[in-house]
């Protein structure tokens, strides 16, 4: 009996810790939610909880700031960089799974660390590069510098969900005539769908969340959402309401695509190092 | 069977590209690093100037000294706090939990929001009268804090990594927890040893590599950062924020147009990363080699 009572105190415990911290990680796009609904002057004073909500703020940033353009701007970069890469990768990631050579592990690895390349260190060949060719602030300049990390993640993860395949399946189809093209396209394909759209799935995300090219390598025409943070940067306080409905209108379709891909996550996070 | 095909038809596309979107401009990046180029005087005028930019850097400049030991002492904070703070959750979360899945999807919601704007959610909260995190310090009679301020402000971009990337951590620790076998603990529970005894001979030995995976990766990145900064101080005030990459900013395209240096710089940060990266792909060369044999 004691030790019953025991167990259940300290479930209640870890259950209340788990929701301060739940409560830690909601709270910062809870407030954000909460200041995008306000008036302006509401949104300057922090004792206001309760309120009557107005979507004055959603009103101004679409029309006063355009963020329909931006959202264009992301949404053709993010497409287009996402489907060259998931085709590209999709082909080497085959290849490295089905095919042994000497080079392989080095190649697959040399990938990888592609994903480590920090994007402050490589914006200046970018960025002089563009200008060279004409390309700064056009969206394949975007598209193109996006596939640096978006084709290594595809190979990796793609990799991962080839070898998961059973290789006697596409065996029987070349028995049968088939040709690697054709077993990759009508025999792996269809069994790695899911997995398949995860990688979109997080392709979509990395690009759409992704500022330091998107800042350096556009000024006007090809102005992707991350980049609207420079509206808010020198206007100190004043117009927190709009801030915070950018917030939310750039943040919420991350996150609904983001809970599709929850079982994927870690896999995609470690690139398949760790299977869960 | 026909004469199959060579596997660098399926491979050589995506090396092409990689090739002209990473190797080039790497190479290229190498290049300007010994030249005095300045965007303000043009491309036709620059000069070789052999290592002259990374002695600017190293004897010259103090600023670069500055960010160097901030980033790393940036890094060293986030990177402990995060492991610590990480394995805490992955614990809570470790035991058998009514809905478990819809509430870890809500640990999610820090790492996926587009980093820049996380700036501006965490500049909304942090400033210092109308900010919402000294409303409620004021409520609980406690002084004000001047978050963004010269002393500060660099503990404030720790705390909002912190938040953004401790489940980060914590999700990688759970599912390595949730991935250990079974058996060694029955027969450490018959023996008779205590939870925390178990924990730090069993649990934590065999969590090694999914825990050094993860520190690795939270180093790397922390050394990367650069839009949470921009958006939040823009490396100030003064110079108290001005990690590594924004410092390579401000040589580059804010305050001085030396592209040259700020290239020099930009390599010496690639440098420092690609010995993290080295560590970091043998770590996972070998538990990819275990997990096949096993």
């Amino acid at each position: 009996m004691r030790l019953k009572r025991k167990l259940f105190v300290q479930t209640v415990i870890l259950d209340i810790l788990i929701a301060i911290v739940l409560f830690l990680a909601v709270f910062p796009f809870f407030w954000t939610l909460l200041t995008s609904l306000k008036t302006r002057a509401q949104a300057l004073d922090p004792s206001v909880w309760l309120f009557t909500p107005t979507l004055e703020n959603y009103r101004a940033i679409f029309q006063k700031r355009d963020l329909m353009m931006y959202i264009k701007n992301s949404f053709i970069v993010v497409t287009f960089t996402t489907l060259i890469a998931l085709f590209l990768g999709t082909l080497t990631a085959y290849g490295l799974a089905r095919y042994r050579f000497r080079a392989r592990e080095n190649l697959a690895y040399w990938m990888i660390s592609l994903r480590m390349l920090p994007a402050m260190a490589v914006i200046i060949p970018f960025f002089l590069l563009g200008r060279f060719l004409g390309l700064l602030d056009t969206h394949l300049l975007l598209i193109l510098v996006y596939l640096s990390f978006n084709i290594p993640f595809t190979v990796w993860m793609v990799r991962g969900f080839i070898e998961d395949v059973p290789q006697e399946l596409e065996e029987a189809a070349w028995v049968d005539g088939c040709s690697r093209f054709q077993g990759l396209r009508w025999i792996v394909l269809p069994l790695i769908a899911p997995g398949l759209a995860a990688t979109a799935i997080f392709c979509v995300i990395q690009s759409w969340n992704e500022f330091v090219f998107a800042f350096f390598l556009t000024s006007f025409n090809a102005r992707t959402v991350p980049t609207t943070v420079t509206f808010f940067l020198s206007v100190l306080g004043v117009i927190w309401g709009e801030m915070a409905a950018v917030g939310i209108v750039a943040t919420l379709p991350v996150l609904i695509f983001a809970l599709l891909v929850q079982k994927y996550l870690v896999r995609g996070l470690t690139f398949g190092a760790i299977k869960s | 069977m026909k004469k199959d095909l060579n596997p660098y038809v399926f491979i050589l596309p995506s090396c092409c590209v990689l090739a002209a979107v990473v190797i080039f401009p790497t190479i290229f990046l190498w290049y300007v690093s010994f030249t005095n180029y300045d965007l303000a005087v043009g491309w036709e005028k620059k000069q070789i100037v052999g290592f002259a930019n990374y002695f600017f850097l190293f004897l010259e400049d103090k600023d670069f000294w500055h960010s160097l030991r901030i980033s790393l002492v940036f890094m060293v904070f986030v990177v402990a706090i995060e492991f610590w703070l990480g394995l805490f959750v992955a614990l809570l979360f470790h035991r058998r939990i009514r809905g478990k899945r819809l509430w870890m999807s809500f640990l999610i919601i820090p790492m996926v929001i587009t980093p820049s704007i996380i700036a501006l959610i965490w500049k909304l909260m942090l400033n210092t009268e109308y900010g919402v995190l000294n409303f409620l310090l004021a409520s609980l009679s406690l002084p004000k804090i001047n978050w963004l301020g010269y002393e500060n402000a660099l503990w404030s971009i720790m705390l909002v990594d912190i938040w953004e990337y401790t489940p980060f951590v914590a999700l990688i620790l759970y599912a390595g927890l949730q991935s250990l076998p079974q058996e060694p603990y029955e027969a450490v529970v018959i023996d008779g040893a205590s939870p925390l005894q178990i924990f730090y001979y069993f649990t934590l030995p065999l969590l090694r590599p999914v825990i050094l995976i993860a520190l690795l990766l939270r180093a790397i990145d922390s050394l990367r950062i650069f839009d949470i900064v921009y958006g939040l101080t823009q490396g100030g005030p003064g110079n108290a924020t001005e990690l590594m990459s924004l410092h390579i900013y401000r040589l580059g395209f804010r305050h001085t147009n030396w592209i040259g240096r700020a290239s020099a710089n930009s390599i010496l940060l690639l440098f420092i990363i690609t010995l993290l990266t080295t560590v970091l792909l043998r770590i996972l060369r070998k538990s990819e080699v275990k997990e096949g044999t096993t």
